[in-house]
């Protein structure tokens, strides 16, 4: 029984996504391979042998993986995963818009997002936004998983795996790259964030919340979130909601400011490992999820708390 | 141009849901259904589609139980023009939708097939890639931003760390992320007519397609609660917290 | 904080089980509201009420509509909230086909407006007085007055007003001074100020049409010398579009207890050389043709008590649960539990949920009984609905819009001290609520015409009629054999009996001795609501029941039969007492003399 695990990287260097992804291979038990397809990538690869748990890295380097577009890179897998009994990618953009692709090619369901391994074919997932864990077993020959990056430890450095060339396949050039718009900022994309503040309702405004939440999320490096309230009054964009029908997000530290802590809204953070509140309300549902709670008006302890963390 | 809507009828966004007692399954009886958020974005986006002049026909698709018809009304105010009922009371996994909307897509030829990037309840973000896999077609998920012209579709896709744009030819799939518009609410008059337009039912046998489960459930549970943590009293208090006991500053 | 959610499965429940939804969709004209167009109206209003509507409610509160310079500006949001309540068609759910209406029949526009009313009290004045005046053009105007209002009005494009109340004339419409001289173009020049205008000035429609009461020159005094005009803010060019400014002008906004957001205008006609105005229908007739419109205007008034009551409930309920204070009763150093543990809090929420369901379910009845006066083929039907619907809109809107204040009070109790302050929203419900026992007649003009022109006039058989429905009831009672409903028949029963002793005392000193029938009056439409809410309450027991003994599952079926059982014990239970107060109630209110007080 061998694993194959789909590397995420940029072509230069390797995403950490990649390393959470290997623990949850080494958890169901097997020797680990590491596909890493790209275009001018071996320095993924070479630096990739090094992964603890890895027994192989496999590189394939043409100029149609240059963006790793899910037809060609599921054509690609879809060759070689007959030999392996669990076909693993990490549950970012890259790994949810590849691995259906390949399940159905392969004719096998996909196991989405898991959190835990009970067993080489049973997995836990989370359903409903996290509010039900379901446990299910797949009778498939190939186990197509996705997992969740938060939910597994990275795997070490100290490995030595062997390096192989794969043979190409061909480019099914169905879908060109135009352009990638990266966001410069240094602030951390929400959903990959360790560090988030979020603000709700109780910043007031959209000029409050960015007066008071950016030099904050600045001092600690972290992303921008905001309950659904404050993104329905229109303080910030869509894409900033954390929750049910946001974004569902499991950073290290979850600030929540100004947020009454609306069910929906848990639904998107309650996985965070550690979560502060701030708020006036003391009765707000938020306190009854913080691990550390602040009560008092955040107009006067946001800046006191960016002030005091120089 | 044709555009192909799949729509998925689930637990209302605001119900809280509740594990059966012996952990068998959600207990959705009596509980709010709606259609699935980002399928109503997929049908906005679709309808401004048909209005802008590119698409000429919306149809939606649903698969499940008879009261789908509700969702495909719902569709259908809002502008779909008919829809397609695939009426089952098998337990359906993504896969065998993929292969139904696929029995769908050869018999409707669509351009286009417009889906929700994921489904609320079972939050597996697969339907729509996998049918494009079985159509051998192009894919392009999360979209943010999608513009149709030439036969070809032009999409900005909400990835990690950014956007992308990726241009696909068409016949292709593509599934909607939260941004990409702000979908209406139904217009009165449009909810009359709804129930006039036609809506047709097929089942999957009929369409020859095997929707027998892979994965079994063999648990649902809640996951642990939270505990409460503690109230500190200033600011400094929780500084040292975050430094000393959590460790994440 | 606590979000509104339409009660769709007790709306639904009420509809299908009580107000006869079956038999007024096969009623002529009605057509159109099948079953499942009803479910996906119910759906999309509720999404719009949740989602756009009641988002707006406590900023419309806080920041109310702003007067300056002759113009109102509506509190952020109302704008477009309104472009988009229009385009979807709101407005013309309820109108007439033939101007642009869908038609839908009452029975389902009653719903709809509860949800517009829950989520947005200030907001749903706007529609609600646009659709008075539609009504009163549609009935009473000419052709031409219809071709050149009504499609627009109906599509929401411009909106209405009722110009009624003058400084010196309130509740005395007698007393109404303003004057509309006829031209030799056959309009008229009216002059005068009007005060009290809900929406008389406001930015949310490009036109307003007033609908103006006053006495042409000629007119005798009194009540029969008043007449109906129309006057709108643009005059109409001959394309359809708004035209010259007319003079008829905001002069200010009154500064009120509750909704702010609502501009309730003081307005001057005639100060710049005469407003112009169409006369409708008739001269001299202005009074009948407001009373056409006033079962519709109550109605919708008494809506806003059943809505209120829903809002209020929901808001105390979510708190109650979220709130932790305090252990279970008896429980000494156990762990700390939501206040929803606690019996008086859960005696609260179970009364302010009663009273909610209790009179929602009475004003469905009446509006399903509204249709069926409309519509039915059979003229003997048609008649007796009609005396129905009469007999209850005074009920309605009496007993819905007093028990909506004080459920909103109860709301405020429920969250303690928290809902003394304006932040957990409880308090602008009752601010809000607060109104609607005064305008469109006050409780005590609504009880005076219960006791006197629907029950005095046909003595009392209208009423005997609706309490043989009551007793009817009586024979399914007795053949159930749970312990609740038996619990509800002896209630139920009982409070008949009253209802029927103070309506007989009534009817028959209503001549001899009207000054002590009228003291008596609003203690008894209190009665009349409580016994009839109980009606209903006690009907969907049995429909409860019957789905329960069926085997259906649905936990919504035995907590209906619950807060009937605590409607019984809480609320028929009182109706002993009222009926004595208003047999014997006249000598302590009637006795002192002017200069005592």
């Amino acid at each position: 029984m061998s694993i194959l695990v789909i590397a995420e990287h940029n072509n230069s260097s390797i995403k950490a996504a990649t390393l959470n992804t290997v623990t949850a291979a080494a958890k169901i038990g097997g020797e680990i391979h590491l596909l890493v397809a790209g275009s001018g990538c071996a320095v993924v690869a070479d630096s990739a042998t090094k992964i603890a748990g890895v027994s192989r890295v496999l590189l394939a380097d043409a100029a149609h993986y240059a963006d790793q577009s899910p037809e060609n890179i599921a054509a690609l897998v879809v060759a070689h995963a007959p030999a392996y009994s669990h076909v693993l990618a990490a549950a970012t953009t890259i790994g949810k818009n590849l691995m259906p692709r390949i399940a159905a090619l392969l004719d096998v369901a996909q196991i989405s997002e898991i959190v835990a391994v009970e067993s080489p074919d049973t997995f836990v997932r989370p359903i409903y936004a996290g509010n039900v864990l379901a446990t299910v077993q797949s009778s498939d020959p190939v186990k197509a998983i996705t997992v969740r990056t938060t939910a597994f430890e990275a795997a070490g450095d100290g490995g030595s795996a062997t390096l192989e060339t794969l043979a190409a396949s061909a480019d099914q050039g169905q879908s060109k790259l135009i352009s990638s718009e990266l966001t410069q900022s240094a602030r951390p994309e929400l959903s990959a964030a360790k560090t988030i503040v979020s603000g709700g309702r109780g910043m007031g405004s959209g000029e409050n919340y960015h007066k008071l939440l950016e030099p904050l999320a600045d001092k600690l490096g972290a992303a921008l979130g905001a309950s659904r309230a404050a993104v329905d009054a229109g303080f910030v964009p869509n894409d900033f909601q954390v929750g049910q029908t946001g974004k569902i997000v499991a950073p290290q530290l979850y600030i929540a400011i100004g947020i009454s802590g609306a069910i929906q809204h848990l639904a998107g953070m309650k996985d965070s490992r550690y979560i502060v509140a701030i708020n006036k309300d003391a009765e707000s549902p938020i306190f009854q999820v913080a691990d550390y709670g602040l009560v008092g008006d955040l107009f006067e302890l946001v800046p006191a708390l960016t002030a005091a963390l120089d | 141009m044709k555009i192909l809507v799949p729509v998925k009828r689930v637990v209302d966004y605001n119900v809280k849901v509740r594990v059966k007692a012996d952990g068998t399954g959600v207990d959705i009886a009596n509980v709010k259904m709606s259609m699935n958020p980002f399928d109503e974005i997929a049908i906005e986006e679709a309808v401004r589609l048909k209005e802008a002049g590119i698409a000429t026909e919306v149809v939606a698709v649903s698969a499940g139980l008879a009261n789908c018809q509700e969702t495909l009304r719902t569709a259908m105010a809002l502008g779909a023009d008919r829809s397609i009922l695939i009426e089952t009371d098998a337990e359906l996994q993504p896969l065998a939708v993929a292969k139904l909307l696929k029995a769908v897509c050869v018999k409707e030829q669509p351009q286009v097939v417009l889906c929700g990037k994921q489904a609320i309840d079972d939050d597996a973000n697969q339907t729509g890639q996998m049918l494009a896999a079985l159509m051998n077609w192009p894919q392009a998920t999360f979209a943010s931003k999608v513009m149709v012209a030439g036969g070809k579709a032009t999409v900005t896709r909400e990835i990690d760390g950014g956007l992308e744009t990726i241009e696909i030819g068409l016949p292709a799939v593509v599934t909607t992320d939260l941004r990409l518009n702000e979908p209406r609410y139904a217009t009165l008059p449009n909810i009359m007519k709804a129930k006039k337009k036609p809506l047709e039912t097929l089942t999957p046998a009929a369409l020859g397609v095997d929707v027998a489960p892979r994965l079994k459930a063999l648990k649902m549970a809640e996951p642990p609660k939270r505990a409460g943590g503690v109230l500190v009293k200033d600011v400094a208090e929780l500084i040292a917290k975050l430094k000393n006991e959590a460790k994440v500053i | 904080m606590s979000e509104y959610r339409a009660p769709i499965r007790d709306m639904q429940f009420v509809l299908k089980e009580l107000a006869g939804l079956d038999e007024v969709v096969q009623l002529p004209g009605c057509e159109e509201a099948s079953a499942d167009v009803v479910d996906a109206v119910l759906e999309e209003a509720a999404k719009f009420a949740e989602g756009v509507l009641s988002p707006l409610n406590m900023g419309g509160d806080q920041e109310g509509a702003l007067f300056k310079d002759g113009q109102v500006t509506m509190p952020r949001g109302f704008k477009e909230a309104y472009r988009q309540f229009a385009e979807s068609g709101w407005t013309a759910l309820g109108c007439e086909p033939e101007w642009g209406g869908q038609g839908l029949p009452k029975l389902l526009a009653a719903p709809v407006s509860e949800m517009w009313k829950s989520a947005n009290h200030a907001f749903s004045l706007c529609p609600l007085l646009t659709s008075g005046a539609i009504e009163a053009l549609v009935l009473s105007g000419t052709d031409t007055l219809k071709q050149t209002f009504l499609e627009k009005m109906v599509s929401g494009e411009w909106t209405g007003t009722m110009n009624i109340t003058e400084p010196g004339a309130g509740s005395d419409l007698a007393a109404i001074r303003t004057r509309a001289e006829p031209q030799a173009d056959n309009t008229y020049k009216v002059f005068g100020q009007k005060i009290f205008i809900t929406y008389g000035e406001h930015d949310l429609a490009e036109n307003i049409i007033h609908l103006v009461l006053a006495r042409t020159p000629t007119a005798p005094e009194g009540i029969k010398g008043i007449s109906l005009f129309i006057v709108p803010k643009f005059m109409v060019n001959d394309d359809g579009s708004p035209g010259a400014r007319n003079d008829a002008w905001c002069v200010s906004i009154e500064h009120k207890l509750g909704i702010h957001a609502s501009p309730t205008a003081v307005m001057a006609f005639g100060d710049k050389g005469g407003a112009t105005g169409y006369l409708v229908g008739e001269e001299n007739r202005g009074i009948e043709y407001m009373f056409i419109m006033m079962n519709a205007a109550r109605f919708g008034v008494g809506m806003e008590g059943v809505a209120v009551c829903e809002r209020a409930y929901q808001r105390a309920r979510d708190y109650a649960r979220d709130r932790v204070q305090g252990t279970d009763i008896g429980v000494r150093g156990g762990a700390k539990v939501p206040i929803i543990a606690h019996p008086d809090v859960r005696r609260m929420l179970m009364s302010m949920r009663a009273q909610a369901e209790a009179s929602r379910a009475l004003a469905y009845v009446v509006a399903g009984a509204h249709d069926k006066a409309l519509h039915h083929p059979d003229t003997e039907l048609r008649k007796q609905n009609q005396a129905f619907a009469d007999l209850m809109i005074p009920v309605v809107k009496g007993w819905s819009t007093e028990i909506g204040i004080k459920v909103a009070s109860t709301g405020i109790q429920v969250h303690g001290g928290m809902g003394y302050m304006e932040e957990t929203g409880a308090s602008q419900h009752l601010r809000d609520a607060r109104i609607s026992t005064i305008y469109e007649g006050t409780t005590g003009i609504q009880a005076n015409d219960l006791i006197g022109r629907k029950m005095a006039r046909d003595g009392g058989a209208t009423l005997r009629s609706v309490i043989g429905m009551m007793r009817a009831l009586d024979a399914d009672l007795a053949r159930q054999g749970n312990e609740h409903l038996s619990a509800i028949r002896t209630r139920f029963q009982a409070a008949v009996d009253e209802l029927a002793r103070a309506g007989e005392w009534l009817v028959a000193n209503y001549a001899k001795d009207v000054r002590a029938a009228s003291a008596g009056a609003v203690p008894f439409l209190t009665l009349f609501g409580i016994v009839a809410g109980g009606w209903q309450m006690t009907r969907a027991a049995l429909v409860a029941q019957a789905k329960i003994d069926g085997g259906d599952s649905d936990p919504f079926y035995p907590a209906k039969v619950i807060t009937a059982r605590f409607f019984a014990d809480h609320l028929l239970s009182q109706a002993e007492g009222l009926a004595s107060t208003v047999i014997e109630g006249a000598t302590g209110v009637m006795v002192l003399a002017e200069e005592q007080f």
